[in-house]
């Protein structure tokens, strides 16, 4: 590939990585399920790398897939699964007009810069990075040659936006703790000393037709025990009568002999 | 040709004018209570200092021949970036020196009065210190030798001027007052401050020097334009038509005193800024005549407003209007004129002091109260007020030989001598000072009493009828003692030139029809006002009666053609503040609230909506930059 | 292949590798030093590093130099800008250290990630906990401004951006009063932040993709060498200036700073106030006049644009708001629309007049948000106009002292306000924009009458019990007011060293 012009091969390329990378773009806002968003960007992602490579920047390109698709978007994805996502955020757009504002911007914003940059560039030929990259022997060296002298200020100052990113998560999550951790020995006390119960509450019951947790348990004297259903369903009074047919059954059930009538049920 | 001196003698002295009133100010605001006690009379003895080293200076002044009474003293460069360099330097010359005299004299006297009318007010240091700092403004703007150092005084007198009106913030209608008057004349600084950017972008140069010489070379438009601007500054501090309305107002002040001080004093700046710039005036006829205009519609609005008024102070702010306008008219007609104005203005602010101070003391005795119709028969309670009061109004109607006769006459000659019937024009408006003048003076001391219940008049202390006294005679004599002894169009001469032309009657001729006017304009209003019972409720009255007690109806011509449309929808939506923006004029205020409201909902509080605004924005400037460089 | 490393002159970036290093010392402070010293240490490595660089700048008076590769430019103009964002960095930073206003500690919260409203927040705030990586973060802030201001190519201007902008997101959130409030205000400025150098972003490929470089001077070269002028570059060039012209808060970028200005904790407000608006306007006159100087006719409509924008919505909003901190918020939207009136002229009176307009504003503002600081009631900073009521009664010196901040932003002869607005305004009338000028009177006259009208609220009002009061500071933010006054008078009074400053320092190396 020589600059100044563009193989076919390179033609189909740009055309089918291009769409794609589009598609994913759009997919990414479009997209309800932020891990669906998270996928499409990857999707975009890749396809830029390939574009890269294709136009003979294959540092660029290598470093796209490992950088953005393999460790940012991973992490993102990481992320989503282990915080999970909050699906009660309103989608509802509450400023009136805000999303055909934003619609006929985002057209008029396109069209601008396509009709623009279309214009300047019809009479723009392709250079190339033939020259570039063979000038320092490779484009690894080219872009080393380039980092290390014209950007070498720009590279180190870098630092300093990495501190201060760094610097920022600590501040906005990092939680001191002001008060000494407590040992097991103080925590045990802790719970004997509110004087509730100190161990676990018993289940609710289990029976062959009723798991719900609307379900007391059973007391051995056959009696159901109201601290085996959750507060709030007491409170409503939610609590669902033993039908002592059921218990009937279930003796039996115990005690070898079958009922078949709705066993199977 | 004018010889332009360095500062020295007496006259190195000359930052030391500016200085003292200053440094009393700053002594007084920043000393706060402990100053109490002496800061009223540290602010006295500034003024009568200034008012001293400006008497040595026109003493020395007079020493020197003509052309060698301009001195320039170059206190420090104050702005010098490339070709733009302005100094803070100070000129003297026989037009500053007047008012130098004015405003340190009169200014002495209006401290020492104030001395009794404010004893009892709390606030009475911060008040001292105001006038302080309106006496330093005044005198920076009088002796500035370039024009963005008259803008710096200018400004300091607005300044002043507004605390000093809103001084009783208390009172809702000062508040409301000190505000209209601060932005009218803030109207008239951006005429003032365009105006300089355009002489500097002409001339290169704001020093008075640099333009008056170059007049010649700049084209008529340009300075037409700038006359026009420096009208409109004028007009702004002057209390010119159009933007006249803030003087009224203006007498919400809690005295006389600051009346006083808009009234005889801070009005003139806008006549000292014309007859300053008068070789700007002389190349531009246009402007010129727009000037006579303007001063022409101000002396008729004011003495009408003057003969309707029932408020003391707001009859003598009508008068005020209406003699300001006559100077401004006078200024207008340009080299016959000059001279006159200056003139007219000198003794105007001693017989105009003396009328305020009369009225101050008038009200003083009468519990503050200020409706005339509740005045009537003080002539023999009051009988100091009464006497200087009434030299005053000699003066003012223009009776030989009190001062104002010589000058007012003097300025209805030189209209004749430009065009009969402005000279008529002005002839009738001194009838009508003649007439309400004289309802004034028949409402307060003559008649029949009418005074409320558990008033009881009577004489104010020495320290208010002294300086009263002395205006008096200033009133009586001073026209007569600049015209013949002191040669006033002569000593003006060399800065604001002078000529006469001949006119088509023998002058006595101006001078009997004159008299004669004003003494039947006097008559009416004697007839009117001191034979007949004045009824304590105020008549109905005509149609031009009613019409000037709404201030010839400036607020209500200002509501319609600029409020009415958006007023009622900012009314009903400025649910807070009202005050603040309801007072902020009675203009441009509900329209600019209107708007404000308006762009600040585009606030929502969204980010995702300032987002798209910042894409609409970038959208907009992309295409401007298209389009320029398309076009 | 050989490599030979680029020539730096250290000396001439010492002021900014001071900052740098020290910035890093202070971060490792964070990790090492105990608690109970880490304020005291933190306080003398800022404010050390400030002053070091100060004096390198002042050493360096008369550099002009391009180094690092040709990415740095120390040239008169740069140096001005610096040495005044490092002065206003210093007092800035004073109203950070400043702990005796509020009765708990300094303005920022304990612990920044505690939950607000928490019992966390409430144990951490008792036991005056101090969140002293502001301090990092501040020094960060200042290397980047000062880089922003000798940037050469538009990747290391970029980098300048971000380096100033993240330490300004995370410390807009950290008010330790109104929390919510303070992170609503940094998470819009973050987002909107974003957006707006995503923006300069693309602009910079842009501009790459029509000159072949991204450094300014080859910038310049290009856009007179080549025979036919792009469309591509101005969209470029377009795109690229909102980065900028977001900092400064210009129409219609503008909308994050009434609610940033409100959300800030008040020392940080006054920071960045006065240092970005100076690190701002250098990159825009560093961008506009020499990468684009020779197309000055294509971009003047667009700042014209921009200021009268600014100018007329800025001073008119500002008339109905009843805090105070909007309220200046919305003054310093105005602000910037009068200086680039100035930027507009594109002459050597415009780059003299904006620089001397942004050290004016810079020390007015500090002054005026260390005021603010002041003025509290039982509930943290009294921002409620109706709380200024009579304070200049109970508090005249302080009173006046903001009087004369407001009256020197809102122009009045005799203050820094008066001789910067005329002198932008002589060079834009110079160039040939009268009618720009004649609008910007108009804004500063409507400006004029809110500014006035806390004067008036202040002094003329009568104290009511809503009235705040105002609290005796320490030296810190005693030093930041002082300074404020002083500069601002000697400016009005006698501005011409500091002009002769901006006249000896040249224009731009290109």
């Amino acid at each position: 590939m020589t600059g100044g012009e563009v193989g076919t091969g390179e033609t189909i390329v740009f055309w089918v990585c291009g769409t794609l990378a589009v598609i994913g773009a759009l997919g990414m806002v479009i997209s309800r399920k932020a891990v669906h968003s998270a996928l499409f960007i990857a999707l975009t992602m890749i396809n830029l790398a390939i574009l890269y490579v294709a136009n003979s920047a294959p540092f660029l390109g290598m470093v796209q897939i490992i950088v953005y698709t393999g460790a940012v978007m991973m992490l993102f994805l990481f992320v989503l699964m282990v915080v999970g996502v909050d699906a009660s955020d309103s989608l509802i757009e509450t400023i009136k007009g805000q999303r055909v504002a934003a619609l006929l911007m985002g057209i008029g914003f396109s069209i601008l810069l396509i009709a623009g940059l279309g214009n300047g560039l019809m009479e723009t030929s392709s250079i190339g990075l033939e020259t570039a990259n063979s000038a320092n022997g490779g484009n690894v060296e080219g872009l080393a040659m380039l980092i290390f002298t014209d950007y070498l200020i720009a590279f180190q100052v870098t630092a300093a936006l990495l501190i201060t990113a760094a610097m920022g998560a600590m501040i906005l999550t990092h939680r001191e703790r002001w008060y000494p951790r407590k040992t097991q020995r103080e925590l045990s006390e802790e719970r004997f000393a509110a004087g509730t119960h100190p161990g676990q509450l018993p289940p609710p019951g289990v029976y062959a037709r009723h798991n719900a947790v609307d379900t007391p348990a059973l007391l051995p004297d056959g009696s159901t025990s109201d601290l085996s259903v959750p507060e709030p369903l007491r409170a409503r009074d939610d609590v669902r009568e033993i039908d002592t047919d059921d218990i009937e059954g279930i003796r039996k059930l115990s005690s070898g002999s079958s009922t078949t009538d709705e066993g199977d049920r | 040709m004018t010889e332009i001196l360095p500062a020295e003698g007496v006259f190195s002295l000359l930052w030391v004018l500016i200085a003292l009133p200053a440094a009393g100010a700053l002594i007084l605001l920043l000393g706060g209570r402990r100053t109490n006690t002496w800061g009223p009379y540290l602010g006295i003895l500034t003024v009568v200092g200034s008012a001293v080293i400006a008497v040595l200076m026109l003493l020395a002044m007079m020493a020197e021949p003509a052309e060698q009474r301009t001195v320039i003293q170059n206190v420090y460069d104050w702005v010098f970036v490339g070709s733009f360099q302005v100094s803070f330097a100070l000129q003297l010359d026989q037009l500053s020196i007047v008012f130098v005299l004015l405003i340190t004299l009169v200014g002495a006297l209006i401290f020492i009065y104030s001395l009794g009318y404010m004893a009892h007010d709390p606030d009475r240091r911060k008040f001292f210190a105001y006038l302080n700092l309106f006496v330093a403004a005044m005198l920076l703007l009088v002796l500035a030798n370039n024009y963005l150092l008259l803008y710096v005084g200018w400004e300091g007198v607005g300044l002043a001027s507004y605390l000093l009106i809103g001084f009783w913030q208390r009172k809702p209608t000062a508040a409301a007052a000190a505000k209209k008057a601060f932005v009218i004349n803030r109207v008239g600084d951006v005429g003032l401050s365009v105006a300089i950017m355009l002489i500097f972008v002409t001339f290169g140069s704001v020093t008075f020097q640099d333009v008056f010489g170059q007049v010649g070379e700049a084209n008529e438009g340009t300075l037409t334009a700038i006359g026009l601007l420096l009208l409109l500054a004028a007009a702004g501090k002057s209390a010119q038509f159009p933007l006249q309305a803030w003087l009224l107002d203006a007498m919400e002040g809690p005295t006389p005193v600051s009346a006083l001080i808009h009234a005889a004093t801070m009005v003139t700046a806008g006549v000292y800024l014309i007859a300053r710039s008068n070789a700007i005036y002389n190349a531009a006829t246009w402007a010129a005549t727009a000037v006579v205009v303007v001063g022409l519609i101000t002396i008729f609005m004011g003495a009408i407003i003057g003969s309707a008024k029932d408020d003391i102070k707001k009859s003598l702010a009508g008068s005020t209007m209406s003699q300001i306008g006559y100077m401004v008219f006078a200024a207008g007609l340009g080299p016959i004129g000059y001279v006159f104005a200056i003139f007219h203005l000198l003794t105007h602010g001693v017989f105009k002091a003396g009328l305020f101070l009369g009225a101050g003391s008038v009200m003083h005795g009468m519990n503050d109260g200020v409706n005339m119709r509740r005045y009537g028969a003080l002539k023999g309670v009051m009988v100091i007020t009464f006497i200087t009061f009434m030299a005053g109004y000699l003066a003012i109607i223009g009776i030989p030989p009190f001062s104002g006769f010589w000058s007012k006459d003097e300025i209805i000659h030189a209209a004749f001598e430009r065009n009969s019937i402005i000279g008529a024009a002005a002839i009738l408006a001194a009838g009508i000072t003649g007439f309400y003048m004289t309802r004034m003076v028949a409402m307060t001391f003559f008649g029949k009493k009418r005074w409320e219940d558990d008033v009881h008049p009577h004489e104010s202390p020495k320290v208010m009828t002294i300086p009263l006294i002395i205006l008096a005679i200033g009133s009586t004599f001073m026209g007569m003692a600049l015209l013949f002894w002191g040669n006033i169009e002569y000593w003006l001469e060399p800065v604001v030139g002078y000529e006469s032309v001949p006119t088509p009657l023998p002058t006595w001729v101006y001078i009997v029809v004159t008299l004669v006017v004003v003494i039947i304009g006097a008559i009416i209003g004697w007839v009117t006002y001191a034979r007949k019972d004045v009824p304590i409720e105020a008549p109905r009255g005509n149609l031009l009666t009613r019409a000037a007690r709404q201030d010839l109806y400036g607020d209500a011509i200002n509501d319609v053609l600029v409020v009415e449309p958006t007023y009622k929808s900012a009314h009903a939506l400025t649910t807070f503040d009202n005050k603040a923006v309801d007072g902020f004029v009675t203009w441009t205020a509900s329209f600019v609230g209107d708007l404000s409201k308006r762009l600040r909902r585009s606030q929502t509080g969204f980010a995702r909506s300032y987002a798209l605004s910042m894409v609409g924005g970038a959208i907009i400037l992309l295409v401007a930059l298209i389009l320029v460089r398309l076009s | 292949m050989n490599f030979t490393p680029p020539a730096i002159d250290y000396f001439a970036l010492s002021p900014m590798i001071v900052i740098f290093a020290a910035a890093i010392v202070s971060v490792l402070v964070e990790a090492f030093a105990p608690r109970t010293i880490r304020r005291f240490l933190q306080l003398l490595i800022v404010f050390g590093a400030l002053l070091t660089s100060a004096v390198l700048i002042v050493l360096n008076a008369g550099t002009r130099t391009v180094t690092g590769g040709g990415a740095v430019v120390i040239d008169g103009p740069a140096l001005v800008m610096m040495g005044t964002i490092v002065v206003l960095s210093i007092l800035g930073a004073a109203l950070m250290a400043e702990r005796s206003i509020d009765p708990v500690g300094d303005s920022f919260a304990a612990r920044a990630s505690s939950l607000p409203g928490s019992e966390d927040e409430r144990q951490l705030t008792q036991r005056g906990y101090l969140q002293t990586e502001i301090w990092p973060l501040t020094l960060f802030a200042v290397l980047g401004m000062l880089l922003f201001v000798t940037a050469n190519n538009l990747l290391l201007m970029f980098v300048a951006l971000e380096i100033i902008s993240l330490p300004l997101y995370l410390m807009t959130g950290m008010a330790r009063r109104r929390r919510l409030l303070s992170q609503e205000a940094s998470l819009k400025y973050f987002l909107l932040g974003v957006f707006a150098s995503a923006f300069y972003l693309y602009g910079a490929a842009l501009v790459y993709g029509y000159s072949g470089s991204i450094f300014f001077p080859e910038i310049a070269q290009s856009l007179t060498s080549k025979p036919s002028e792009s469309i591509v570059v101005f969209i470029g060039m377009g795109m690229l200036i909102i980065g900028p012209l977001f900092k400064i808060g210009a129409v219609p970028f503008h909308q994050w700073v009434p609610d940033v200005y409100q959300g800030a904790p008040t020392a940080v407000v006054g920071f960045m106030a006065a240092t970005v608006k100076v690190a701002a306007f250098g990159a825009l006159l560093r961008i506009l006049y020499v990468a684009f100087g020779g197309v000055r006719w294509d971009w003047d409509p667009l700042i014209w644009i921009v200021a009268v924008a600014s100018m007329i919505l800025g001073s008119i909003v500002a008339l109905l708001q009843t805090d105070i901190k909007r309220l200046l918020g919305y003054s310093w939207i105005a602000q910037a629309g009068f200086i680039l009136v100035g930027l507009a002229a594109a002459s050597p009176a415009g780059l003299e007049s904006t620089m001397f307009y942004v050290i004016a504003y810079g020390f007015a503002t500090v002054g005026t948000f260390a005021v603010i600081s002041m003025v509290r009631d039982a509930n943290g900073e009294a921002t409620n106009l109706a709380a200024w009521a009579g304070i200049g009664r109970k508090s005249p010196l302080v009173a006046s002292a903001l009087s004369l901040f407001l009256l020197g932003l809102a122009g009045i002869p005799l203050t820094s306000g008066f001789v910067s607005k005329f002198a932008v305004f002589v060079a834009a009338i110079e160039a040939g924009a009268t009618w720009l000028v004649i609008i910007g009177v108009i804004a500063s006259l409507i400006a004029a009458f809110f500014y006035v009208r806390i004067v008036v609220i202040m002094f003329f009002a009568e104290p009511t019990e809503q009235t705040a009061s105002v609290v005796v500071p320490s030296a810190f933010t005693t030093i930041s007011l002082s300074a404020g006054v002083a500069v601002t008078l000697i400016l009005g009074i006698f501005p011409q060293p500091v002009l002769d400053m901006l006249s000896n320092a040249g224009l731009f190396l290109r």
